[in-house]
C-alpha cells in the first residue's frame, strides 16, 4: 500500500483560553490519500479550523505527529515550514483575504512572486488560473471592484498559483450566498476533478455533501469518518 | 511584487503619509541645519583666517587681534626680527585705525582704516582697479557709496581726531585705486586700506612706527607651532596666536550655539525617529491580519520584515530629500540672521553646506528611522500565524 | 569698550593673574583721599575669588605691569556679576578700584574714560544731552538707553536667532501632532463602526472623538510643559554653570504655555475632527473591512 498524502498520528492542541486549557484537537489519527476530496464537518468549536490549520503547517501540534508525503510537518523549522506551505499547500479562507490594493492577476501572482518565478513566467500562469476560476477579462480589478464569490474565485486561483499537492479551505462558502456558494463549490469539484487533494472544513451542506469523505468531529475527536456517503447524508450527519 | 506592496500600502493612507513625510522632512531640515551648525562656524573661521595663507597672527601681548586699541611699538624693528627667521616667508604688518572723509556742511564720513603693505596683504581681495600705492587707497562697497566715489576719483581723507581739540592729526587728497572686499570687517562697514605708512602719517605721533597685528606666513615645510614658539621666545612683548588658538577661542566664545545644534539635532533626530516608529509600528498593528495571511500562505517572515522596513524606509528617504532642500533655504535664512552679529567679519557662515556631514547627517536619521522601524516590523512578521488568524476572524 | 591696560595681580606672592581692568567700573572716589596707614580697599567679582581662593579682608598687591612693586590693597568685598547678556561672552575678571589708586597704577594721569551723569529724570535728559554737547568742549553725551541698544545688538541677533528656530520647531511639532493624533483615531475605527452599528448618531460619534483628541492634546501638553520646566532647570544651571552667570537662559512663562495648549488643543480638535468625519462618513461595515 502507498504512502498517504498526509498522515495525522494521534495529533494533540490544547489552547490557553480565558484562564483556562482547551484541549481543542484531542488524539486524532487521520489520513488522507493523494487526489482525496474531504470535508471535515461539526458544530461550531469542535476543532474543525485547529484541525486544518495543523494539516497546513500553520501550527504546531502539542502532541502527535502531522506527516506530508512522509514527512514530519511538525519537526520541522518555521522557515521550512514556509516553505513547505508556500509550495505544497494552497489556503483557502473564508473571508478570501485579498489584498485590496493589488489586482486580481496581482493577488495571484504573489506567491509564485515569493516562489521566485519569472515575471512573464507568473503573469502568464496567473491569467491561466483566472481564466480557469472564470475570472478571465478581469484580471486587472481590484478585491473590492469584484464581488464575494468572485473574490473567493481569486483566492482559490491564488491557493493555486504554485501547483500544490494539497488545498486546504476554511469555510470558503461562509461569506457567499446560496448561489454564489454553489458556484464555488462547483469549481471545487472540478478542481478535484482535475486532481487536486481538496480538505474542506464547511458548515455549508451542499458542499460538505459534494465531497467523497466526511470526517466529523465533536469536541477535539473525531467521531466518524465516512466514505463515499451521499450528499444528503453527509448533512444530516453534522 | 515588494515595490508594489510598499507602494499600496504607503498610497492606501495618503493623508498618514504626506504627515510623516512631511514631519521627517522639518525633522531633517532641522537636523541638517543644526548639523550645518555645529561645524560651520569653525570651518567657515579657518579658511577665513587662512584664505591668504597666513598662519601666524602677532599681536600686543596678551591680546587678540583687534580685540583692543593697544598697538605693538617699533613695528619696523620688529618686522626685522621677525624675518630673521628662516621659517618666516612673509610678515604682514596692519595698523588700524578711523580715517574720515570730510562731506558737505562740516559733515564727515567716518570708516575703518587699514594700513598695510599691499605686496603681503590678507586683509581684502581686490574686485576692481589695483592695489594701493603711496597716495592711494582701496576701498569696499559700503564707504564709495556713502561718499558716492567710484575707483579713479580723488578725495580728501583726515585721520587722528583729536576730541579734546577737534582737529585731525593728518589730512591729505588720496585716489582711489581700487575697490576691494575686506575679509575681517562685518556686513555694511565702511572700509579703506591704504600703504602703513600713509596710515602712521595721518594718526600723527600716537600711530608713528606702530602696528595693531602681523600676519605671518610660514615657509612651506615648517612647524608653524615651532614658528610660534621662536617668536614667544624672540618677541617677549608680542603674542603670537596660531590658528588653532584663534579657532579654539572663537570657537569657546561661540560653544552655546555648538550646544545649541547638537540638543535640537538631538531632538529632531528623536522626533524622526519616534515618528517613522509610531508609524509603522501603528500601520502593522492595523495588518496583522494581512501579514498572517501572507504568512499561512508562505511567504516569509524577511519578505515580510523587508516589505515593512521598505515602508519605513521610504518615508524616511522622501521626507529626508525633502528636509535637505527644506535645510538648505532655512539655513540661509537662519544664517542671515546670524551674520547681521555685531563686529563679525562678512565672510563667516555660520550654517556652511558640506556635503560629507550633510549626507551623514541624513543617512544617519534614515538608519534611525529604518531601525526605528525593524522592530515592529519583526514583531509584525513573528506572530504566530494559527492564532492571529482566529483573533482576526473574531 | 575695555581698557588695554593690565593690571599684575599678586596675592600672598604666589597666585600669579594677569587680568583686564574696566576703568568705567571703577568706584568713583575723591581724588584728594588720604592715603591712610591702613591698605585701600578693592573689591572683586565672585569668579576671580573662587578662581584665586580669595576672601574679604585678604590682603593682596594690585601691579600694572609684572614685576613692578604694585599697590598693597585689601579686598572689602566680593560682587557678583551682572546679568547682562552683553557680558556672558567675556571671561575676563573684574576688579572695582579707587579711581585715584587705579590713574596712578596705571600711569594714565588725570583722565577718565566716561562719566556717568544723572540728569532729574524725564524731559531733563534731553537737555542735558544737548546742554553737554554744545558746552563741554571735546565731550559728547549719549543716553543709556541709546547706550544700552548698541550693547545689546548681540543679544538681540541672538533672539531673532531663537525666534526663528522656534517657528521651525513649533512647526515640527504641530505636524508630529497631527500626525499621532490622526493615528489615534484611526485606530478607533472598529469602535467606531461598532457605535454606528448599535444606532449613535455621526455627530455624535464626531464630538466624542474630538473630544478625546482635545484631552489627549491637552493632557500631553500638559506633561509636555512639565517637561519644558525641566528641561529650562537643567539649561538655566549647566550655562548658568558654563558662563558663570546669574543670566536665566530659558524663561518658561504663562504665555508659553498658554501658546502650546492653545496651539496643541486646536491642532488637536482639527485633527480629530478630521478624522473623525472621514470615520462617520464612511459605511460601519466598510470600517470593519467586510465592504
Amino acid at each position: 500500500m502507498s504512502e498517504p498524502l498526509l498522515r495525522l498520528e494521534h495529533v494533540e492542541r490544547r489552547y490557553h483560553m480565558g484562564g483556562e486549557d482547551v484541549r481543542a484537537v484531542r488524539g486524532v489519527s487521520l489520513s488522507i490519500d493523494a487526489g482525496e476530496h474531504l470535508a471535515i464537518v461539526g458544530p461550531s468549536g469542535c476543532g474543525k479550523s485547529t484541525l486544518l490549520n495543523l494539516l497546513g503547517a500553520i501550527d504546531r501540534p502539542d502532541a502527535g505527529r502531522v506527516l506530508l508525503d512522509g514527512r514530519d510537518v511538525s519537526a520541522l523549522s518555521d522557515r521550512e515550514a514556509t516553505e513547505l506551505r508556500l509550495r505544497r499547500i494552497g489556503f483557502v479562507f473564508q473571508r478570501f483575504h485579498l489584498l485590496a490594493a493589488l489586482s486580481a492577476r496581482e493577488n495571484v501572482e504573489l506567491p509564485m512572486s515569493e516562489a521566485g518565478l519569472g515575471k512573464r513566467e507568473r503573469a502568464e500562469r496567473a491569467r491561466e488560473l483566472l481564466s480557469y476560476v472564470g475570472l478571465a477579462g478581469r484580471e486587472r480589478h481590484r478585491p473590492p471592484q469584484l464581488s464575494g464569490g468572485e473574490q473567493q474565485r481569486v483566492a482559490i486561483a491564488r491557493a493555486l498559483a504554485n501547483r500544490p499537492a494539497l488545498v486546504l479551505a476554511d469555510e470558503p462558502t461562509g461569506e457567499l450566498d446560496a448561489r454564489t456558494g454553489a458556484e464555488v463549490a462547483a469549481l471545487f469539484q472540478r478542481l478535484n476533478d482535475d486532481g487536486t487533494t481538496l480538505v474542506i472544513v464547511t458548515h455549508d451542506e451542499e458542499l460538505a455533501a459534494a465531497a467523497k469523505r466526511v470526517v466529523h468531529m465533536r469536541d477535539g475527536l473525531v467521531v466518524r469518518d465516512e466514505r463515499g456517503v451521499a450528499p444528503a447524508a453527509a448533512a444530516r450527519g453534522r | 511584487m515588494l515595490g508594489r506592496l510598499v507602494a499600496a500600502a504607503l498610497l492606501g493612507h495618503r493623508a498618514r503619509t504626506i504627515l510623516a513625510v512631511a514631519g521627517v522632512a522639518v525633522s531633517a531640515a532641522l537636523l541638517l541645519d543644526m548639523v550645518m551648525l555645529s561645524t560651520g562656524m569653525s570651518v567657515s573661521f579657518r579658511s577665513l583666517l587662512l584664505a591668504r595663507g597666513f598662519q601666524l597672527r602677532v599681536a600686543p601681548k596678551g591680546t587678540l587681534p583687534f580685540d583692543t586699541e593697544a598697538t605693538i611699538a617699533d613695528a619696523t624693528a620688529t618686522i626685522a626680527a621677525l624675518r630673521e627667521s628662516p621659517d618666516i616667508d612673509a610678515v604682514s604688518p596692519v595698523l588700524g585705525g578711523n580715517i574720515h572723509v570730510p562731506g558737505a556742511n562740516g559733515t564727515a564720513t567716518s570708516a575703518v582704516a587699514l594700513g598695510l603693505d599691499p605686496r603681503y596683504q590678507g586683509d581684502y581681495e581686490i574686485l576692481a582697479g589695483r592695489d594701493p600705492g603711496e597716495g592711494e587707497i582701496v576701498a569696499n562697497d559700503a564707504l564709495l557709496a556713502a561718499i558716492g566715489r567710484g575707483v579713479g576719483d580723488t578725495l580728501t581723507i583726515a585721520g587722528g581726531y583729536d576730541p579734546q581739540l577737534r582737529r585731525f592729526a593728518g589730512v591729505r587728497r588720496v585716489t582711489i585705486a581700487g575697490r576691494a572686499r575686506f575679509l575681517y570687517l562685518s556686513r555694511g562697514q565702511r572700509a579703506a586700506a591704504m600703504p602703513t605708512a600713509s596710515l602712521q602719517a595721518l594718526g600723527g605721533a600716537s600711530r608713528r612706527d606702530r602696528a595693531s597685528l602681523m600676519m605671518i606666513r610660514a615657509r612651506p615645510g615648517a612647524d608653524v607651532e615651532t614658528v610660534r614658539a621662536w617668536i614667544a621666545r624672540r618677541l617677549p612683548r608680542v603674542t603670537a596666536i596660531s590658528t588653532e588658538t584663534a579657532l579654539a577661542q572663537v570657537e569657546e566664545r561661540l560653544s552655546y550655539f555648538r550646544q545649541l545644534a547638537f540638543i535640537l539635532g538631538s531632538v529632531s533626530l528623536v522626533v524622526g525617529v519616534l515618528l517613522v516608529g509610531t508609524l509603522v509600528t501603528v500601520s502593522v498593528n492595523e495588518r496583522i491580519g494581512e501579514f498572517a495571511v501572507l504568512r499561512a500562505i508562505g511567504v516569509a517572515k524577511r519578505t515580510i520584515t523587508a516589505q515593512i522596513m521598505i515602508e519605513g524606509a521610504t518615508l524616511m528617504l522622501v521626507g529626508s530629500l525633502l528636509g535637505l532642500l527644506l535645510g538648505l533655504v532655512t539655513a540661509r535664512y537662519l544664517n542671515a540672521i546670524l551674520s547681521s552679529f555685531p563686529g563679525l567679519p562678512q565672510a563667516i557662515d555660520f550654517f556652511l553646506f558640506q556635503p560629507r556631514s550633510a549626507w551623514t547627517a541624513l543617512g544617519l536619521l534614515a538608519i534611525a528611522g529604518v531601525l526605528a522601524g525593524a522592530w515592529p516590523a519583526w514583531r509584525g512578521a513573528s506572530l504566530p500565524v494559527a492564532r492571529t488568524l482566529r483573533e482576526e476572524a473574531a | 569698550m575695555w581698557n588695554p591696560h593690565r593690571i599684575r595681580f599678586i596675592s600672598d606672592g604666589t597666585m600669579r593673574l594677569t587680568i583686564l581692568v574696566p576703568l568705567a567700573l571703577a568706584a568713583v572716589a575723591p581724588l584728594a583721599a588720604a592715603r591712610a596707614q591702613q591698605p585701600r580697599t578693592i573689591a572683586i567679582d565672585a569668579r576671580l575669588a573662587a578662581d584665586a581662593r580669595l576672601h574679604v579682608g585678604d590682603v593682596v598687591v594690585l601691579a600694572a605691569q609684572p614685576g613692578e612693586a604694585g599697590d598693597t590693597v585689601r579686598i572689602a568685598a566680593i560682587t557678583r556679576p551682572n546679568a547682562d547678556p552683553s557680558e556672558i561672552a567675556h571671561q575676563e575678571y573684574r576688579v572695582r578700584v579707587h579711581l585715584d589708586q587705579l590713574q596712578s597704577l596705571t600711569a594714565y594721569g588725570d583722565r577718565v574714560h566716561r562719566f556717568a551723569v544723572q540728569s532729574r529724570g524725564g524731559a531733563t535728559t534731553g537737555s542735558a544731552v544737548a546742554a553737554i554737547d554744545a558746552a563741554a568742549f571735546g565731550f559728547l553725551a549719549h543716553r543709556s538707553r541709546d547706550v544700552a541698544v548698541e550693547t545689546s545688538a548681540t543679544f538681540a541677533v541672538v533672539s531673532r536667532f531663537h525666534r526663528a528656530i522656534g517657528v521651525i520647531t513649533v512647526v515640527a511639532s504641530a505636524i508630529f501632532l497631527l500626525c499621532i493624533l490622526l493615528l489615534k483615531v484611526d485606530e478607533r475605527r472598529k469602535d467606531v463602526a461598532a457605535l454606528r452599528l448599535s444606532g449613535i448618531s455621526r455627530a455624535t460619534v464626531v464630538k466624542s472623538i474630538v473630544i478625546e483628541a482635545s484631552m489627549v492634546a491637552l493632557f500631553g501638553t500638559l506633561f509636555g510643559a512639565a517637561l519644558g520646566w525641566l528641561a529650562t532647570a537643567i539649561v538655566n544651571a549647566h550655562y548658568q554653570g558654563v558662563y558663570r552667570t546669574p543670566l536665566r537662559f530659558a524663561l518658561i512663562t504663562p504665555r508659553t504655555i498658554t501658546f502650546a495648549l492653545v496651539l496643541s488643543v486646536v491642532l488637536g480638535v482639527a485633527a480629530g475632527a478630521l478624522a473623525a468625519l472621514r470615520l462617520a462618513r464612511a459605511h460601519p461595515l466598510a470600517l470593519l473591512g467586510r465592504r
